[in-house]
């Protein structure tokens, strides 16, 4: 990258100054100038210098980190940075034409004159050089901040949805545990169900990180086990219905989050009601979207308002995998009844 | 010793009374599934221990512990509460996980039975009446995330904030929802004594006695607590301090 970078700038060096060297000989052309060697000898001069001083001029601006200062702080050196390099470039140009005996012979001026001059001359080269310069800096740290900020997005993102589908409630498994132990005397064949029950969730709770969405059915299958096992918690304080369209068992649905849903169904209403209640399962085509609701007895209370962690997570969640039209939403709908909506927009061909 | 298991799983509390039943000493003498039936459970029976879940429907284990003018022995229980378990680790608060693992619940017993005998070398005859409240009794105190069980020996003063009591021990000034008449009815007056309107002071705590405005008292704590005795409780005071 740098590499390519440093060739990059040499080319820019060899074609900037070869205009500046080109223009001036098509300008002596057209306005009929004599073309002799000489001239044209202390004419190749100038993009020499340029070169060597803008070159040097570069050298000072990066050793000093100026392109990474606010402008208004570096300007002042920068000027005098132009003023000392065009006098450079002069020097170089008036030693060589001593040197090699390349002057005119026609107009013969003092050295201070000449310098002057010639310094002016340079000046003219050296700051629109420099322009360039900063603006191609410019703009290649804008674009590379512009990058680094949409990487950083696209992370946090990322992140917020592992938090998100890693989720799941150590309470639960605990509890799930001691019941199971407890129904290992009494139950031995529930128990052993109850085993491959929890191991399904665990496992599909960890192979949800790595996958965006997976088939409804799927996701209502681990659902069953979960509340069959908050079944043997609850026993009969727990009531589940289901009522699902077999043909939205095909639809795409990201991983957990039907079971997060149902989760804090029984956490925040069902396990609050001292005489128990019930969870109901709705999944069904509406229009353009594939609903899935949730209800369950309760209330909803201050921190789930529509605004909690959770509840704007599956909402964005919802959004960055379906799109703006999918949608996420909780209300109490009755006299101790909390319903949970999810539209997911359907492509029907 | 005679124990109360509350939880409100069924599978939960027969695990836990099989398990006890290893250790013949403690009879589980009633089981509850709620926090209000804890309650009456245990103001009926009496109980030395209490295995107590926390999150129950209704109120949690912490709540019914605060309602109660006594509080027992208790092992708290929870499967994971990150909540819980810090309130457990800031008190230091007995308390099992479950699956309660066998070695834990062994510590416990042994740790009650240890604290029990100190307890009885102190006050060989305790709760002779037991509708009043001895020093050795502990009440149970919440304040936002931390709470205590403190022994009514360790409180020096009771002051009333509306229908609130704010208790001062150690450091501490939590408020419990009591009134500070409901208490004096519960408190022994030979300890606790009512200075004035506002206040109910431990005698064992009073530092320095000095007179005051209109003939009443000024006393002052080992907390540095400054409270002034109402000119007819000064009475009051002389009377029992002069034998």
């Amino acid at each position: 990258m740098l590499r390519k970078n440093y060739k990059y700038y040499w080319w820019c060096q060899l074609a900037g100054w070869g205009f500046v060297w080109l223009s001036m000989i098509f300008f002596a052309y057209t306005f009929d100038q004599k073309l002799t060697m000489v001239w044209l000898q202390r004419i190749s001069l100038i993009p020499f210098a340029g070169i060597v001083t803008t070159h040097l001029l570069r050298e000072v601006t990066k050793r000093n980190s100026w392109l990474l200062q606010p402008i208004e702080k570096i300007l002042p050196k920068l000027l005098i940075a132009v003023v000392a390099s065009s006098v450079v470039c002069s020097l170089i140009q008036i030693a060589a034409i001593q040197l090699f005996d390349l002057g005119s012979g026609t107009r013969k001026l003092d050295f201070s004159t000449r310098l002057l001059a010639s310094t002016l001359d340079n000046g003219l080269f050296i700051i629109p050089w420099l322009l360039i310069y900063y603006s191609y800096h410019y703009v290649e740290k804008s674009r590379r901040q512009q990058v680094g900020t949409l990487k950083l997005e696209a992370l946090v993102k990322e992140l917020e949805l592992k938090t998100i589908k890693s989720h799941i409630n150590p309470h639960f498994i605990f509890n799930a545990l001691n019941s199971i132990r407890a129904l290992i005397d009494e139950n031995p064949s529930r128990a052993r169900n109850a085993i491959t029950e929890l191991s399904n969730i665990l496992r599909s709770s960890m192979q949800a990180e790595k996958m965006e969405t997976v088939s409804f059915e799927k996701e209502l299958n681990i659902v069953r086990d979960y509340l069959a096992l908050e079944h043997i918690r609850f026993e009969d304080r727990l009531k589940v219905e289901y009522e699902i369209d077999e043909d939205t068992l095909d639809q795409p649905v990201p991983p957990m989050m039907l079971q997060t849903l149902v989760e804090n169904a029984i956490k925040h209403g069902v396990s609050k009601q001292l005489t128990g209640g019930f969870v109901k399962i709705k999944s069904d085509f509406t229009d353009k979207f594939h609903e899935l609701v949730i209800q369950n007895t309760g209330h909803l209370n201050g921190s789930m308002n529509g605004d909690g962690f959770g509840l704007t997570s599956t909402r964005n969640r919802l959004q960055l995998l379906f799109g703006e039209k999918a949608n996420f939403e909780i209300k109490e709908i009755g006299q101790n009844l909390v319903e949970a909506k999810v539209l997911i927009p359907v492509d029907l061909k | 010793m005679r124990a109360i298991i509350i939880d409100d799983e069924r599978l939960a509390r027969s695990e836990l009374k099989k398990m006890l039943t290893d250790y013949p000493e403690i009879e589980v003498v009633a089981e509850a599934a709620n926090a209000s039936e804890g309650i009456e459970k245990i103001e009926n029976l009496n109980p030395d221990l209490v295995f107590l879940d926390i999150q129950m429907p209704g109120k949690t284990g912490f709540d019914l512990l605060a309602e109660l003018d006594r509080a027992p022995h208790v092992i708290f229980t929870t499967a994971y509460d990150e909540y819980a378990l810090k309130a457990f680790e800031v008190n230091a608060l007995d308390y099992l996980l479950k699956p309660v693992e066998p070695k834990r619940l062994a510590d416990a017993i042994q740790k009650l039975h240890y604290q029990d005998e100190k307890d009885n070398h102190f006050n060989p005859q305790v709760n002779v009446n037991r509708s009043l409240l001895t020093e050795a009794d502990q009440v149970f105190v919440k304040d936002g995330e931390r709470c205590w069980f403190v022994k009514l020996g360790e409180i020096r003063l009771f002051e009333s904030v509306g229908n609130y009591a704010k208790v001062y021990f150690a450091g501490n000034k939590p408020l419990i929802l009591k009134s500070l008449n409901a208490l004096e009815e519960r408190l022994d007056e030979k300890t606790f004594f009512r200075a004035n309107r506002k206040h109910i002071v431990n005698l064992r705590m009073v530092e320095k006695v000095e007179p005051y405005f209109n003939g009443g008292l000024l006393l002052e704590l080992k907390g540095g607590e400054k409270i002034e005795v109402s000119r007819r409780q000064t009475v009051k005071f002389k009377e029992m301090m002069s034998l």
